[in-house]
């Protein structure tokens, strides 16, 4: 009866339909434990400040105690695939607040980095800015702008220093650590 | 003073106001920035897709900056104050993780130590430059404006890595604002998030974040909100007009980095600044300000 009970109310429809269909990953779960350092997650008594001042949670309907209390349950699988970690603005409320030393936003990090892992849902413009570094060293090259007069300028025509991209070496070293750190 | 400047992504390839300004007010300030070379991203926009390759970056930034014999490292983006006081904090923590971050660097002869120290715009200009030092270079005291302040999440929090000011309740953006003649208006919505981290997964959600918290400053009456924060100039700025559309807001409310002000506090043009780079209205300011004519010919 309780348990019929537990299960009608209505929360975070993404994850729980399809935890109610599937059995905790415990492999997957120490896998995200080792990720978070000595933030974890079982800590958590479900107090809901964490919830109560998360902007996305207004916006997006992100649950930062849920997320918790799922990671902490062993359901690693629905998380990442659900989609709702990559609500998170990272403004480190949650981090900041929790009573346990929890920080869920460390673990939304954690979650995301397994989803990318793991080739789950992940919005592609993420990705993107890992290629630029790649490319550039940086998100991105020095961008042509306007003044509000519609004048086109750059650093040069605003007298600022040249801009320099790290060398080929970086590029090297830094693709020996990504592929590193796959393993 | 000597400090060695890290100005990240943002800075030097669209914020171009802000290195201005930065460049502009601190050699006048007594302090000399100097340049690094060879340095990338900080690391803090890979953070969700690889953690270690983006703590690696970090690391690499700092081995950089501590060749350079300084004592001070200048980050002017709060990303990458994050991003770098969240690396100095985990690799002091962790000997094999410092060992493993350094093997790594030793491919492009580098060592990461953790003897540099870090410092944001604004506890640089609080705490080391100071009060008298800011009120003698003021030549135009601002007096009359009432100005909104926004720290950005990333200087705040946490307050276990040593923030640049108080994580609940910051006080040295508004001084910094209070030191020019401007009056710090509080607002219940100081502390409430930009959104710029959600654009590229939720550019609805990120644009209302921005279009909320514009709104309540503009309707507690300020004369403009001051930022400190590459990714939050891009939002309040920049993304101004799109915001107000998203939220169904009337938003017309002028936004600028804290050096920009100060500098036009300081006599410095408006133009050295790169306050003609700024989106929003900028010119009400300054006509409030008494800095330029009320009727500017070619607006």
């Amino acid at each position: 009866m309780l348990i019929k009970a537990i299960a009608a109310i209505p929360y975070s429809m993404s994850i729980i339909d399809l935890t109610t269909t599937k059995k905790p990953d415990l492999a997957l779960r120490l896998k995200i434990l080792a990720k978070i350092g000595e933030h974890k997650p079982y800590n958590c008594f479900q107090c809901i400040r964490c919830t109560s001042g998360c902007p996305s949670m207004k916006m997006l309907e992100l649950k930062p105690h849920e997320i918790v209390s799922l990671a902490s349950l062993g359901f690693i699988e629905e998380l990442i695939t659900s989609g709702i970690v990559w609500t998170c603005a990272t403004c480190l409320k949650c981090k900041e607040r929790c009573p346990q030393a929890v920080a869920p936003v460390d673990l939304i990090f954690a979650l995301r980095n397994l989803a990318v892992e793991k080739e789950a849902k992940v919005p592609e413009s993420f990705l993107h800015s890992l290629s630029a570094i790649l490319e550039n060293g940086f998100i991105q090259k020095p961008q042509d702008t306007v003044t509000r007069k519609m004048e086109k300028v750059n650093r040069e025509k605003l007298d600022l220093p040249k801009f320099h991209e790290p060398d080929e070496k970086f590029k090297a070293a830094f693709f020996k650590v990504l592929e590193l750190s796959q393993e | 003073m000597k400090f060695a400047v890290y100005w990240g992504c943002l800075i030097p390839t669209i914020q171009y106001g802000y290195e201005m300004s930065v460049r502009a007010v601190m050699p006048q300030l007594g302090l000399e920035l100097v340049e690094l070379n060879n340095v990338s991203c900080c690391g803090n926009p890979i953070q969700s897709i690889n953690m270690f390759a983006a703590l690696y970056l970090a690391a690499r930034n700092l081995a950089i900056a501590e060749k350079k014999g300084l004592d001070d490292l200048l980050l002017p983006c709060n990303g990458c104050y994050l991003s770098l006081s969240e690396a100095k904090h985990f690799l002091s923590q962790d000997d094999k993780l410092k060992e493993r971050v350094n093997n790594l660097l030793r491919e492009e002869n580098l060592r990461y130590e953790g003897s540099i120290k870090i410092w944001h715009t604004i506890n640089l200009l609080h705490d080391i430059v100071k009060e008298e030092r800011i009120r003698e270079a003021v030549k135009d005291q601002l007096n009359g404006l009432k100005l909104a302040v926004h720290y950005g999440c990333h200087i705040l929090r946490p307050s276990t890595l040593r923030p640049v000011d108080d994580s609940e309740n910051p006080k040295k953006m508004d001084e910094l604002v209070e030191w020019l003649g401007a009056k710090s208006i509080p607002y219940p919505e100081k502390l409430d998030c930009c959104g710029y981290m959600l654009l590229l997964s939720h550019p609805d959600a990120a644009l209302t974040f921005t279009g909320l918290k514009l709104k309540a400053v503009q309707d507690w009456d300020a004369d403009a909100l001051v930022v400190s924060c590459p990714s939050c100039q891009m939002m309040f700025d920049m993304r101004q007009k799109s915001s107000g559309a998203t939220t169904g807001a009337k938003i017309s409310l002028p936004v600028l980095y804290y050096t920009q002000l100060l500098g036009l506090a300081m006599g410095i043009s408006s133009e050295r600044l790169g306050l003609n780079l700024n989106r929003s209205p900028i010119n009400e300011l300054l006509q409030k300000a008494g800095l330029i004519s009320a009727a500017p010919p070619h607006s």
